[in-house]
């Protein structure tokens, strides 16, 4: 059985909160994973983090994917803690340089196809063909649904031991606003760290790139791993000095042309742990909680469901050549057979902060930095 | 790792008399004498040292601040401990920003101070003033004439500070300004067997600057020190640098944070946000108050061009979690007889 992935969106270093992960999502190699990137940096243990997710990608290469975040990157992970952390703990910037060199092969998106717009059961009973959005807690338990015309379950519903109180409330833009897939009904999600570029309108344009390199300053490349959603028409500046803001209508129109019912992303923090934007076209997922140890943050992981025609499978753009801008041409850039013409379902496990006697490594005190 | 590890501490007693007191003017004065306070459950020993710690962690970030180029200090490096080897710390780019914000926007205040009473004599009080340079900032400066400036923290802190402003300067000062250090703890000051701090003045235009220290102090004390100034001195004002939000995820987790490093902030609770700051300054007896967080202040005091520059020391990332911290810090200002308003005007 080809199982969907988590689709996880920023670790930071944060290696038992990844382990804490794990137990939410379910384990690697059972577990399909991808991970949006941004593995590395301010939390202690990246070089832990990313190790392991490569290891479980070298592995198991199809059932794990990593995409590249703006973290992966020689001149940010310099500024921000991998590099400091890999020369306190190697004495040399070796183990940083090759890490480095690793980061330049990473994938800039992926396309996840065939994502059904009905939710596999987790803990409940039967599946509920209105449920559109559902809300998890870390123990799988759901703690809200929301139907395609708005919210059709209150809070608790389907929670077998009453536990509805490990996790905060569901993402505010998910939960309030966004009342049902207006996109695209196709089923293709496009999954990417940042977001859009304006050098890039078609997903074959993202394979167009040469990757293999430091994230540049500036140019398409960059955009992918630096840009964020913003409420605005068009484009704007990014406050990060790098990408850009983009409005609703430059990821509907993208959607649109591209047949996607939604961009996955992850790059902001979002203290609810998922939030989505513009009538559901993109969502960011934030995988990091109590970023570094100090926001206070839930965390969550998207989970979508395979369509149970059988249609659905899991294109890596970095992948095998042949299978992989196969599947995707036929997917995303043909009209699909019409068996999806809604957007995906989709589920969001919220978790919290491993608890601290729960970390089996030896752990040095995490001193957050305030103004003092 | 803390500053205060001099190898020898001056006798703080042999400061009192021929140094401090009754000195010249326009010297720098000090006055040492540890004064006992009270045992309350916020001045217990090892309280006391965690908060005097709080001071080494300013230090270094101002350092790191300055060294990245955000601000210039060129007295900043007299606090911190040469690195035993290779580079000093670094703070990240949230942490230098809010830096640079906290110290330019008191900064600014402290400037339109000035400016309102230029020709004056003037006095600026400095709360738990810690290694803070601005006095020497100021005082190299000479149009900062008349000016007074007191700094007040506990004698073990200001002893070395005392040591090493005689080091800097021991000429004059610019025209008829004046510099105290006075050792004590705060927390005894309005107590009514302690004498007056000597070399204050109550009848000329006033600063009292808290940046980050009445914080540290019951939330009844620090109102006690605030008291102690309102009831003397008519053309007051206050300036007080406060954490804000407590109750929200990130201010649970600061408070909880801060509790793992023995931190606590009483008043925090008790005035959480910066409305509940301006009642706290009105209820103490300011005609005019104002409170803004460092965001606001970031967002409205700080310059694009000057934004820009600062862009280009380092990118800075993590614009959610600036916009985070940022808002859990605020400062608050209560005039009384000053012509202040101008503290209120937004600058871009």
């Amino acid at each position: 059985m080809f199982i969907f992935p988590q689709i996880c969106g920023d670790i930071h270093g944060q290696f038992h909160d990844l382990m804490e992960l794990f137990r939410v999502g379910g384990n690697p190699p059972d577990t399909n994973y991808l991970f949006m990137g941004d593995f590395v940096d301010r939390g202690f243990y990246s070089l832990e983090s990313f190790l392991l997710l490569l290891c479980l990608k070298v592995r198991y290469p199809d059932r794990m994917t990593l995409i590249r975040g703006n973290h992966e990157s020689r001149q940010i992970t310099t500024v921000y803690g991998f590099y400091d952390e890999c020369l306190r703990k190697y004495g040399s910037a070796n183990v940083w340089r090759y890490c480095c060199d690793v980061f330049d092969y990473l994938a800039l998106g992926a396309i996840v196809l065939g994502a059904s717009n009905t939710l596999e059961p987790t803990n409940e009973a039967a599946p509920r063909e209105d449920v559109e959005i559902e809300v998890c807690n870390a123990d799988g338990d759901a703690i809200s649904h929301f139907g395609r015309r708005g919210k059709t379950g209150g809070n608790g519903q389907g929670s077998p031991n009453g536990r509805t109180d490990q996790t905060g409330p569901p993402g505010s833009g998910a939960s309030g606003s966004s009342g049902g897939t207006a996109g695209n009904p196709v089923g293709a999600v496009l999954c990417v760290h940042g977001g859009l570029s304006p050098l890039i309108d078609t997903v074959d344009k993202i394979r167009l790139l040469d990757r293999k390199q430091e994230v540049p300053h500036e140019g398409a490349m960059c955009d992918l791993l630096w840009s964020d959603p913003d409420e605005i028409d068009g484009w704007g500046l990014s406050p990060r000095g790098a990408g850009f803001l983009f409005g609703a209508d430059i990821v509907k129109m993208f959607n649109h042309r591209n047949d996607l019912s939604l961009i996955a992303r992850a790059h902001q923090l979002v203290m609810e742990g998922f939030k989505e934007m513009f009538d559901a076209s993109i969502v960011t997922v934030w995988s990091a909680p109590n970023y570094c140890y100090r926001c206070g943050n839930v965390a969550a992981v998207l989970e979508l469901s395979e369509d149970p025609g059988g249609q659905g499978f899991f294109a890596r753009s970095n992948g095998d050549v042949g299978r992989s801008d196969g599947g995707v041409s036929r997917g995303v850039l043909l009209d699909s057979d019409g068996s999806s013409k809604r957007g995906p379902a989709r589920r969001y496990r919220v978790f919290q902060a491993a608890p601290q006697d729960s970390r089996g490594m030896p752990a040095k005190k995490p001193v957050a930095d305030y103004f003092l | 790792m803390s500053d205060m590890s001099a190898p020898s501490i001056p006798n703080l007693l042999t400061l009192r008399g021929s140094r401090g007191g009754s000195a010249a003017r326009g010297r720098i004065r000090g006055r040492g004498g540890t004064r006992s306070s009270g045992a309350t459950p916020a001045s217990t020993p090892s309280h006391d040292a965690t908060i005097q710690g709080t001071d080494t962690d300013a230090a270094v970030s101002r350092m790191s601040a300055v060294d990245l180029g955000y601000l210039a200090d060129a007295y900043a490096r007299w606090f911190v401990q040469a690195p035993a080897m290779g580079a000093a710390v670094r703070r990240l780019p949230i942490i230098n920003r809010g830096t640079y914000t906290r110290t330019i926007a008191i900064d600014r205040l402290i400037s339109i101070f000035l400016s309102a009473t230029e020709g004056q004599e003037r006095q600026i009080i400095s709360l738990g003033a810690g290694t803070d340079t601005r006095a020497f900032r100021l005082f190299s400066e000479e149009s900062k004439a008349k000016l007074i400036y007191h700094e007040v923290d506990f004698p073990i802190v200001t002893a070395r500070k005392y040591h090493l402003a005689h080091t800097w300067r021991d000429e004059e000062l610019p025209g008829g300004s004046q510099y105290w250090c006075h050792g004590l703890d705060l927390r005894s000051l309005p107590k009514p067997d302690i004498a007056p701090l000597p070399g204050l003045r109550t009848d000329i235009p006033t600063l009292v600057l808290s940046e980050c220290c009445l914080c540290y102090l019951e939330v009844a004390e620090a109102s006690e020190v605030i008291k102690y100034f309102t009831d003397r001195i008519t053309r007051l004002s206050l300036v007080a640098y406060e954490p804000v939000h407590p109750n929200d995820a990130f201010g649970k987790q600061m408070v909880s944070n801060l509790a793992a490093r023995r931190i606590r902030m009483p008043t925090l609770e008790e005035y959480p946000d910066t409305s509940k700051q301006e009642a706290r300054l009105r209820d103490a007896g300011f005609d005019s108050v104002h409170s803004l967080t460092i965001e606001r202040i970031w967002e409205d005091w700080v310059s694009p061009e000057e934004k820009e520059r600062l862009d280009n020391l380092e990118g800075l990332d993590e614009v959610e979690e600036w916009s985070l911290l940022a808002d859990h810090y605020s400062i608050s200002c209560g005039w009384r007889g000053i012509g202040l308003d101008a503290w209120r005007a937004h600058q871009n």
